[in-house]
């Protein structure tokens, strides 16, 4: 097909030439640069809710005064029906902790396959509060808790039940009223495994029912605050603004936990990054007209605004953001001015990475891939995969030695004799299992190391194998391994992950100047976060779903999916703050189905 | 109680690490444990059996080849338990079956060879046909209750389940020296599925077959797995040997901070 048409489509080969290389994109700072993208869960998440009509209505509301109780929400898609059940109760603030090591929330919930009857109820009240000290029931197929922003908290609740809107400013600080601290999915304390989900037709794409218990949080977090207000001041309690209630999203606070996922999924890694890659090498192929040119700098300009309007006290972080933000206005205008020519695109990727910071660079290529849906969001449905590393034992022993050093070249340039080099070590600590960091030959635990640090593994197997040969150079792997059984793991990871390109994180877990909140954004980007609020160089909070359609707006079956689908990089709404009609909408009214019961 | 795959997974290879296996060794022991415990194989029980000789095998000496050719091997795996000296024995035969469409391999000496169901299933899935065969270890006499018995094991190339018979044999053989060993066929290209013959007098004391496997797998996703509340805070236990004592170093080494009321 000829590249004068818009949505052209590549040659593999061509596709494949048009790819960035991997030891660019897999470097941990880039991973650690990228933003949300079309391709994230929660937007996918939200397109195939649009597409597929799904319906969310509230069937169980009860909460006293101050928002404690239970609320059910069902779900129905084409298919199947699901329930998302929601536990509020109070906590001390002395209890309140984002940390896993905590043991009671503000909120805890569950999403759940298929109805919920009195019997798994009372066994959901019993056990979901208490998280991961619970025994949970395999029908449910999300489990997870949140706490409160408490200043967003006794700011909305004092503005609304006096009638007033909240100051939008509030929630470009921290751009929720309830974060998470962890999303259980797959087995989790015998909650259903990920093996159920792969063939159903609603949840197969990783993480959307995660996502979308979240996103059922986000709606429970709206129609509680609406109801505190209105108990609180049931004169003058305004309900909230539509324009604040898509400003509303969910956060999550996050640590260490994330980084063995990362590791450990090498080919779930290869997936996402190769995906968002492929769908990129497509976009810059494409010939670019007016209204792709215009469309981007209207994304541009978004993104700008967006990024000007995310606070954060970390000062790292707020240069990274000032950075990118001085690098848009210049973009902006050579975009503005130069031709319209068949590598445009490109020409600019290019000169963004010659000139600007990782975070601006990714940030062009995530709006590029805003401009062709028809070709970017058919990556969405190659995001999951079924997961296996293989020995293949017959491969000759000095093929593996030249995979290794063909393909983990990355890994041998490091000199791990070094005291830099190895500064760190990964374990777990007997709290919770919690993950955490201590410096080698300083702190106690390096004799029970997670092995997530796989450049140090990959050195040391070379090392052997070169040893090896120089007696036995024509051995097979299976010979080498059956004297030498300590490296199986590892050469099964190498010979699984030689034939991708983008399943490791290229860099050495173990040195001193590794940062593992790249580690972090790398997964929460996928997920869809967005406001990156460094905590410390390994603790974050971020924000999920803000600026997403609301239950309402989805339920009404939106006649333009594309302007549904528009909802990244959100800006903060111009709000009157005046007084608004009187409150008298019940979070049941207009969408229930089973008034204060089950179904 | 009930669990979850991932969980019973997950717990067995940590209490496998913390007995001290290697990485690879403790992967593939939890997924031929919990591989038998999907297919209500009793997986766990027969784990629980094996774990006092697990935890006071210290013998380091990885499984040894004493004989091999273009297609046959004998190793022998020096008493350890299949869960930890098979993988690469097997992995050894399926490296010869590709190369010369059919292998043989005898693993000498090894215990709880049931378990190998687990990994045979795995060289199945990459395509090979597999048949393993085994005769009870302790001494044959009818006299007292102690038959034996033979288990035949047959893969076929990518399924995920096996044929799998189990029956105790009436007329012994003159041979039948105690037997801990297994002896396991793999085939490139033929099906290798057990079908006994009706001219030997055998009682048949089990019959696994495909279909009937596949339900438990099906009914283990929808229902959980049920396990050994007693088992299970053994395993748990073992497992916290991997833990490292918090200290207030170790806390701020997770990065949070100290309040979250904010």
């Amino acid at each position: 097909m000829s590249r004068n048409h818009q949505g052209a489509r590549l040659s593999s080969t061509e596709q494949r030439l048009r790819l960035r290389a991997p030891d660019d994109v897999m470097q941990l700072e880039r991973l650690g640069s990228l933003h949300a993208s079309r391709l994230s869960f929660v937007r996918s998440l939200v397109r195939q809710m649009a597409h597929e009509k799904w319906n969310i209505t509230t069937t169980r509301f009860e909460l006293d005064a101050l928002g404690h109780g239970v609320a059910i929400y069902c779900l129905q898609t084409p298919s199947k029906r699901y329930h998302g059940v929601i536990f509020s109760q109070a906590l001390e603030d002395s209890a309140r902790s984002d940390r896993v090591i905590a043991e009671a929330w503000d909120v805890t919930f569950g999403v759940v396959e298929g109805d919920v009857d009195d019997a798994l109820l009372e066994q959901m009240a019993a056990n979901v509060p208490l998280q991961e000290a619970g025994r949970q029931h395999p029908r449910l197929l999300v489990l997870s808790r949140a706490n409160r922003s408490l200043r967003n908290f006794a700011s909305f609740l004092e503005a609304l039940s006096s009638g007033q809107q909240p100051d939008p400013e509030w929630l470009t600080r921290v751009g929720y009223l309830y974060r998470t601290t962890a999303v259980y999915g797959n087995g989790k304390f015998g909650i259903a495994d990920y093996d159920r989900l792969k063939d159903n037709a609603d949840f197969h794409r990783p993480f959307s029912a995660q996502m979308l218990g979240v996103y059922l949080l986000r709606h429970f977090s709206i129609q509680q605050i609406e109801h505190m207000a209105r108990a609180r001041a049931p004169e003058t309690a305004a309900p909230l603004a539509t324009s604040l209630k898509r400003y509303l999203g969910i956060g999550n606070s996050t640590g260490l936990g994330m980084a063995p996922f990362l590791i450990n999924h090498p080919q779930l890694v290869q997936r996402w990054v190769e995906s968002r890659e492929l769908a990129l090498a497509e976009v810059t192929a494409q010939v670019p007209g007016e209204q792709e040119r215009s469309r981007l700098l209207a994304l541009l300009k978004r993104a700008e605004t967006h990024l000007r309007q995310t606070v954060t006290d970390d000062h790292e972080q707020t240069l990274r953001n000032q950075a990118t933000v001085a690098s848009l206005p210049e973009l902006m205008t050579w975009l503005e001015f130069v031709p319209l020519s068949p590598e445009l695109w490109q020409e600019l990727i290019d000169w963004s990475h010659q000139q600007h910071g990782l975070e601006a660079q990714e940030l062009v290529n995530t709006l590029l891939l805003e401009l062709y849906p028809s070709i970017v969001d058919r990556y969405e449905d190659l995001m999951a995969v079924e997961e296996s590393l293989e020995l293949t034992p017959d491969m000759p022993l000095v093929h593996l030695k030249q995979v290794i050093e063909t393909h983990y070249d990355w890994a041998l340039r490091v000199d791990f004799s070094l005291a830099e080099n190895r500064h760190w070590f990964w374990y777990r600590s007997v709290e919770k299992e919690e993950p955490r960091l201590g410096v080698r030959d300083t702190e106690a635990g390096a004799d029970k190391e997670m092995k997530l640090a796989i450049a140090p593994r990959d050195a040391d197997t070379h090392a052997a194998i070169s040893q090896y040969l120089e007696d036995h150079p024509r051995a097979l792997v299976v010979e080498f391994l059956i004297q030498c059984p300590r490296h199986k793991d590892i050469v099964r990871r190498i010979q699984s992950m030689a034939s991708t390109s983008f399943g490791e994180i290229r860099a050495n877990l173990w040195a001193r100047d590794m940062k593992p909140m790249h580690l972090l954004r790398t997964k929460l980007s996928f997920f869809g976060a967005s406001r990156f609020d460094p905590k410390s160089d390994r603790w974050v909070r971020i924000t999920l779903f803000q600026g997403a359609p609301l239950v309402e707006e989805l339920n009404a079956e939106p006649q333009d999916p594309v302007a549904f689908d528009d909802w990244s990089f959100p800006l903060a709404p111009q709000i009157a703050r005046t007084v608004l009609p009187e409150m008298t909408a019940d979070p049941r009214q207009g969408n229930t189905t089973t008034v204060g019961g089950m179904s | 109680m009930k669990v979850s795959y991932n969980e019973l997974h997950g717990l067995c290879r940590k209490a496998f690490q913390a007995m001290g296996f290697e990485d690879g060794d403790a992967g593939d022991a939890a997924d031929m444990v919990a591989w038998m415990q999907l297919y209500e194989l009793e997986g766990l029980a027969a784990l629980n059996r094996g774990l006092r000789f697990l935890l006071e095998d210290t013998d380091e000496r990885p499984p040894e080849i004493v004989y091999a050719d273009g297609d046959l091997a004998v190793l022998d795996s020096h008493g350890h338990s299949v869960l930890k000296s098979s993988s690469l024995a097997l992995e050894l035969g399926f490296a010869k079956a590709r190369a010369r469409g059919l292998a043989v391999i005898k693993i000498q000496h090894c215990h709880n060879r049931q378990r190998i169901m687990g990994y045979l299933a795995r060289l199945a899935g990459r395509g090979m046909n597999v048949t393993a065969f085994w005769r009870n270890a302790q001494d044959v006499d009818e006299a007292v209750g102690c038959p034996m018995i033979e288990q035949v094991v047959g893969f076929r190339a990518n399924s995920s389940v096996p044929e799998i018979r189990v029956y105790a044999v009436r007329e012994v053989p003159e041979e039948n020296e105690p037997n801990d060993g297994i002896t396991l066929v793999m085939a490139n290209h033929v099906d290798l599925l057990p079908s006994l013959r009706s001219d030997y007098d055998v009682d048949l004391l089990a019959c696994h077959e495909e279909s009937k496997l596949l339900a438990c797998r099906q009914r283990a996703m929808q229902e959980g797995i049920e396990v050994d509340d007693e088992l299970w805070s053994r395993l748990k236990a073992l497992s916290t040997r991997l833990l490292v004592e918090a200290t207030e170093d170790s806390r701020s080494g997770a990065g949070a901070g100290s309040t979250d009321n904010d």
